[in-house]
């Protein structure tokens, strides 16, 4: 699938960060396990394309390293429950197949018990993983509308084809995530995404959507000119303005009005639904939500009531 | 060096001739006044073709000198332009020269690391993307390169500039061509063009107005690619305008209306200014002011 190098490096501790999150938003916490640098999923706007140096994909692989910096970490005495993935800086699932990269983490994790682990992807099969699959590891999909899967998500899994992968990970016991993001804004996004939100509601069970994030189209400045060099519209049709953190972002009243749309939407699903934002300032927490989260610590705390919520004494 | 009659020089060959935008006036005066003291170069074929040295031949024409001291070479062409690059390199190449230099290397066949390898004396970073911005510049009709020299367009511009097609070039020239341009108001114009051009497909007259300056030029744009901020913009200067602004005090707010807090900067040089700054301030909240700009930050207004 992909013609990209791949490179094999000797994993070591420091390929598991805290989320570098952004300046002025507020970030959940996630811890960030990098196994892969790169991705041959190669989405149009995707911020690896201005983070990244070269096109190589590098793989870092040490099981014992990787799983002993884990325990540190786990082990250290923390009043949240930790949260990790390996879907930061590439897909978690486009390459696993052939690398059987996640698997051992996968283990660990369902030994382990007390944390979790999330492999988000645009790609729709992990059905190699189903004899590693425990409670403990969240299989979670990057959802948009097809229409823009088609123009800017060209390589990846369909989106129904990511609905049927999410059941399939519910129906072995996973609970599931959801992430819509980017959300973009094109002519008819917003029919787009009630049909979308709509598949949801009929193919999922909504009990076991663990979370479901929000986030709004961003990226760094760099990204902005490749963007209209590269004339994607449908990247380029909503308000822009520089953020606080300098990246591009919709302006304010764009992104409260869509917010509130795809947060009501969802809440007809099922009002239980446990959906966050991605990134973004406590003023819109408080005029979507109408919650106070003023920092990451607040909305780490919401994260750790889901979990007990779902999870009981299991971790 | 030998005397070489003007008429028999082609001067309208004009094959290895690199300058651009150079005055003469300087040059026809000195040639009146010496003559030509440094020969010209001319290739030796049935009417000599001048090499180096066009300029002052178009001007000792004009000024009807019949001779002129000349170096007859008898080289190939890729040998004689390169002699014409060399000659005039220590004077420096503008931007459209450079190009010129570049497309005629390129033209007559010069192997590509030489060109690439010749971008080093011209100051530029020789890489492949760039020799080929600087061969489209070198093809672009001579109202653009004015354009270009004119307003000393950046490379990065000029990159964007390229990215229009024909009709849409004419019309930016034609609506830029009398203004002065910074640098950053060219990229933004550019930048906004490009936004518009995506979304659209193409241009037409009316995205690119005729102007009175570039300002304006600038918010019309602006207020069609960024409608809800120029509406923001305009609610706040509306604020202003009927706000009584106290001297010492200043309200700075976020141009993308992105912060959700605004800045009040005090200037005070004692505590009875301070007092008085202060009364000062919870006069303007009193009057509503403060909370008109404030809910302009919250992204609840258009």
């Amino acid at each position: 699938m992909s013609l990209q190098k791949v490179q094999f490096v000797e994993g070591n501790t420091d390929i598991i960060r805290q989320c570098p999150g952004t300046k002025h938003h507020i970030c959940c916490g996630y811890q960030t396990i990098d196994l892969i640098e790169g991705c041959v999923l190669s989405c149009s706007y995707c911020i690896l394309k201005a983070y990244l140096k070269n096109d190589a994909i590098k793989i870092s692989y040490g099981p014992d390293a990787i799983t002993g910096e884990l325990d540190r970490r786990i082990d250290a005495g923390t009043d949240h429950i930790l949260r990790f993935g390996t879907g930061e800086l590439s897909d978690s699932l486009a390459l696993d197949r052939r690398l059987q990269l996640n698997a051992f983490l996968v283990d660990y994790f369902g030994k382990k018990k007390k944390a979790i682990l999330e492999l988000k992807s645009k790609w729709a099969d992990f059905r190699h993983l189903i004899p590693h699959l425990n409670p403990y590891t969240v299989i979670s999909f990057s959802v948009s509308p097809q229409r823009f899967i088609d123009a800017e998500e060209k390589r990846t899994s369909p989106i129904r084809k990511r609905l049927k992968a999410a059941r399939l990970a519910q129906d072995n016991g996973c609970f599931v995530g959801l992430h819509f993001d980017p959300v973009v804004i094109y002519d008819g996004f917003e029919r787009d995404y009630r049909y979308l939100i709509e598949d949801i509601g009929r193919i999922l069970d909504p009990e076991k959507i663990i979370w479901i994030s929000l986030g709004l189209l961003r990226f760094p400045a760099a990204l902005y000119g490749q963007l209209i060099e590269k004339k994607r519209k449908y990247l380029l049709t909503g308000e822009f303005i520089r953020g606080e953190d300098g990246k591009y972002r919709y302006i304010k009243p764009e992104r409260i009005r869509i917010y509130k749309l795809l947060y009501k939407l969802l809440k007809n699903i099922d009002s239980r639904l446990f959906i966050y934002l991605c990134m973004e300032r406590a003023d819109i927490w408080k005029e979507v939500f109408g919650l106070t989260i003023q920092d990451n610590e607040s909305l780490i705390q919401l994260f750790d009531k889901r979990i007990k919520n779902l999870y009981g004494g299991m971790l | 060096m030998t005397q070489v009659p003007l008429s028999r020089i082609d001067l309208k060959d004009g094959r290895f001739s690199l300058s651009y935008g150079r005055d003469n006036a300087n040059l026809r005066s000195s040639i009146d006044a010496v003559g030509i003291i440094e020969p010209v170069i001319l290739l030796d074929q049935k009417s000599y073709i001048p090499v180096a040295g066009l300029r002052r031949l178009h001007c000792a024409r004009a000024l009807r000198i019949r001779s002129v001291p000349a170096i007859i070479v008898a080289i190939s062409e890729q040998e004689a332009l390169l002699k014409a690059i060399h000659t005039n390199i220590e004077r420096g190449y503008n931007i459209i020269e450079k190009a010129s230099v570049l497309y005629k290397m390129h033209r007559l066949g010069f192997p590509r690391p030489d060109i690439l390898a010749l971008m080093r004396y011209l100051d530029l970073n020789p890489h492949e993307k760039i020799l080929e911005i600087f061969i489209a510049i070198a093809g672009l009709e001579i109202v653009y390169k004015q354009f270009i020299f004119t307003h000393n367009v950046s490379l990065r511009n000029i990159e964007s500039f390229l990215r229009f097609d024909m009709p849409e070039r004419r019309r930016i020239v034609r609506s830029l061509a009398g203004f002065h341009l910074t640098e950053s108001t060219l990229r933004e114009i550019f930048e906004m063009l490009h936004i518009l051009r995506i979304r659209k497909g193409k241009l037409t007259g009316r995205d690119i107005p005729v102007l009175p300056n570039a300002e304006s030029l600038r918010a019309y744009l602006k207020e069609r690619t960024h409608p809800i901020l120029t509406s923001l913009t305009r609610k706040l200067k509306a604020i202003r305008d009927t706000m009584p602004m106290p001297r010492g005090i200043d309200i700075r707010v976020d141009p993308f209306f992105e912060k959700e807090y605004i800045d009040l900067v005090l200037r005070i040089k004692d505590y009875d200014d301070l007092r008085t700054a202060l009364a000062k301030i919870s006069g303007l909240a009193d009057a509503g002011y403060l909370r008109s700009i404030l809910e302009l930050t919250k992204g609840t207004i258009r």
